[in-house]
């Protein structure tokens, strides 16, 4: 394989690891407040057709803003029918995802009739460094790219610094950990965790935008491709860190990059094996964190045995 | 207000909202709601074909979600019927080309279905194995892996139409040779693709309708609230697992049989066509309400068949109205039982139970996924 595959393929892996990434931010969020939001994947191909649709009459920016918009209403409804109605998290999360695949699909048709050319409209113009741009191999990948996916880089920053230095990042923090005794110091669990969903929900929103305007230019149904559900298990393999998500978005986005790029080239194997392996290889590193968390959490209770004090574990 | 009164004002809001919804779907394209009414009536009931393709619609997602049923009871949310009617569909193939070519002509029909029926459930029931083996050994999140198998289930499905099941014949669309004749179901209602496997429904709710009398039943039940207490009553957690995930498994591998040797009598990629999903969604709508599975079932295949008479009658509306109604439909219905759950109402049995066993530890301790969120707070506070 030549350099410049490889740099193809690089700079195809940050693009496909965007809206991971934004994705998997927002998610963050929600789980690190003891939620979860199964209903990503229709928030994500919800906001990827509206953005579409608004972006071809009021431009590149209103596409993107109405997509959060849309991924905001789902989760306030999600947020109503889970937490103030008493309904099951999981059940209502698989519901916003059929409704969210199921609408965008209706209004696409209703938008753009069978047989009708499908619409596109200008993706977000792509950064030219000049020299930064024309290093082999990298250049390409880090500094040719969209603005959104400098956003994402940002956007991962910010949520870090969040967790790390805010009041609300606490706040998120002690409600997931233990809502009884944060309720008791003054924490607000539902109002917090209704702040999570809707954060988790606009990011949604704007990661399936980024799907169509970062890169295509035009939505298609089930654009999405499951991309939601990778995003729970990047979560749960990047610990709901930000840093873990970045990685884990970026492992993924190389991987299908990787099988995209793949198969023009001379290694002959069966396009089906390409297009499986990135879900084969999630489901690969889920099981291997999933059995990391499962050592620590009994590692940590032989730990707090009586009889036996810190200093005789590793820590 | 009684119990009773408030129920059916709950009920009645989720139908008003499913008809307000499909009213603003309808204008919006804008056609006549009532037309589109009338089409939804003649897309489900103008002739017995219509009728037929109801039967064969409802059939495998009722399997489906009955089989699911004990699952969910369990609090094991498993996502991956699609998968295991792929691989069910897949091995029933696979079996039933295999017996033609081993003994040739002269196999009589039901040895072909006995063969069919037994190695799609095995197809079935082997997929689910796996989840449920990486949730019993490492605690991996089974929504999740069902999910993802789901991915990879399909593209092996690809990949064996294309080579080692792929047609002789020079075709536009990859498919499986035609199977005999004979492992071929025959029709139920002539005129109609109902064949005599939608009887199978039958056996399937009688079984359903055993085993939710066992005691088993009632463990499971007792699983998902209190692991502990399961324990004592003696079913461990790797029991449950591995006891749901295969009935679960076979039942949906059967689904991917009746598919085959019921409907196309070939295997094409299509072959799952969103009967796992719909069979998920209507179990869950059929665990709230017991005894409403195939009401729903019959349900949810009258809107896929009635949304093509709503596209046919008003010439604007896409038939994909359907799966809007079905998203609000479970939106609602999953938002009532929350709101009987919570006023004590409702039989709280009847409800999926919210835990998720794929992150119960063994000893009904605090989940790794927990444990992970402190673990994390610890490092950073």
């Amino acid at each position: 394989m030549s350099i410049e595959l490889w740099a193809s393929i690089l700079a195809g892996a940050i693009v496909l690891a965007t809206p991971l990434v934004i994705a998997g931010l927002g998610e963050g969020f929600v789980e690190r407040a003891g939620r979860l939001n199964l209903g990503i994947e229709g928030m994500m191909i919800l906001g990827a057709f509206v953005a579409v649709f608004v972006a071809s009459f009021a431009g590149l920016v209103a596409g993107l803003v109405a997509a959060m918009l849309t991924g905001l209403v789902l989760a306030a409804l999600m947020n109503l029918v889970v937490y103030r109605l008493g309904a099951n998290e999981i059940v209502v999360g698989l519901a916003i995802t059929m409704l969210g695949l199921g609408l965008s699909t209706y209004l696409y048709q209703l938008w753009v009739p069978a047989g009708q050319t499908n619409v596109s409209v200008p993706t977000a113009p792509k950064l030219d460094l000049g020299i930064l741009t024309d290093i082999p191999l990298i250049g390409p990948a880090l500094f040719g790219q969209s603005p959104l996916v400098y956003g994402a880089l940002v956007l991962a920053i910010a949520a870090w610094a969040v967790f790390r230095f805010t009041r609300f990042g606490l706040q998120v923090r002690a409600v997931g950990a233990d809502p009884t005794s944060a309720a008791l110091r003054g924490v607000r669990p539902r109002q917090i965790g209704a702040q999570t969903l809707l954060i988790g929900g606009a990011l949604a929103g704007l990661a399936g935008s980024v799907i169509t305007l970062g890169s295509i230019g035009a939505f298609s149904p089930d654009i999405t491709a499951g991309r939601g559900y990778i995003v729970l298990a990047i979560v749960i393999m990047g610990r709901m860190t930000p840093v873990g998500i970045a990685i884990g978005a970026l492992l993924f986005g190389f991987l299908q990059s990787f099988s995209l790029l793949a198969q023009s080239t001379a290694i002959q194997l069966p396009s089906e094996l390409y297009q499986t392996f990135p879900y084969a290889i999630t489901l690969i590193v889920l099981v291997l964190t999933s059995r990391a968390a499962l050592r620590r959490h009994l590692g940590r209770h032989v730990r707090s045995k009586p009889g036996r004090t810190q200093s005789l574990t590793p820590a | 207000m009684s119990g009773r009164v408030r129920g059916w004002m709950l009920a009645g809001s989720v139908v008003v909202a499913v008809l307000v919804v499909a009213t603003v779907l309808i204008l919006l394209a804008g056609a006549d709601p009532l037309t589109g009414l009338q089409g939804l009536i003649a897309g489900v009931s103008s002739s017995p074909y219509r009728v037929g393709e109801l039967l064969v619609g409802a059939v495998p997602i009722a399997i489906v979600a009955l089989t699911l049923i004990p699952a969910l009871r369990a609090g094991v949310f498993s996502v991956g019927a699609e998968g295991q009617v792929i691989f069910g569909a897949i091995f029933a193939t696979a079996a039933t080309l295999g017996t033609a070519g081993l003994f040739g002509e002269g196999v009589p029909a039901p040895v072909y279905w006995v063969i069919g029926m037994v190695s799609g459930a095995l197809g079935g029931a082997a997929f689910a194995l796996l989840p449920a083996w990486l949730a019993e050994r490492w605690h991996v999140n089974i929504i999740l892996s069902t999910l993802l198998l789901n991915y990879i289930a399909a593209g092996f499905l690809g990949w064996t139409l294309r080579t080692w099941l792929a047609s002789d014949e020079n075709t536009a669309t990859p498919q499986s040779p035609q199977l005999p004749e004979a492992s071929a179901l025959p029709d139920l209602i002539p005129g109609t693709r109902a064949h005599i496997g939608v009887l199978l429904i039958i056996v399937v709710a009688v079984l359903f309708e055993w085993w939710r009398r066992t005691s088993q039943a009632t463990r499971i039940g007792v699983f998902a609230e209190r692991p502990r207490l399961a324990l004592r009553l003696g079913t461990t957690r790797a029991r449950t697992l591995y006891g749901t995930m295969l009935v679960s498994g076979a039942g949906a591998g059967v689904v991917g049989w009746l598919q085959v040797a019921g409907v196309n009598e070939r295997l094409f990629n299509s072959v799952s066509g969103g009967v796992g999903f719909s069979g998920l969604a209507v179990a869950l709508l059929g665990a709230l309400l017991p005894g409403g599975i195939l009401l729903a079932a019959l349900f949810f295949s009258a809107l896929t068949a009635g949304a093509l008479g709503i596209q046919s009658a008003t010439g604007t509306v896409p038939s994909s109205i359907a799966d809007v109604i079905k998203g609000v439909l479970l939106l609602g219905v999953a938002a009532v039982a929350g709101v009987t759950a919570r006023s004590g109402a409702a039989r709280p049995a009847a409800a999926p139970p919210l835990t998720d066993v794929a992150s119960v530890a063994p000893d009904g301790e605090p989940t790794p996924a927990a444990a992970s969120v402190s673990a994390g707070t610890e490092e950073r506070s």
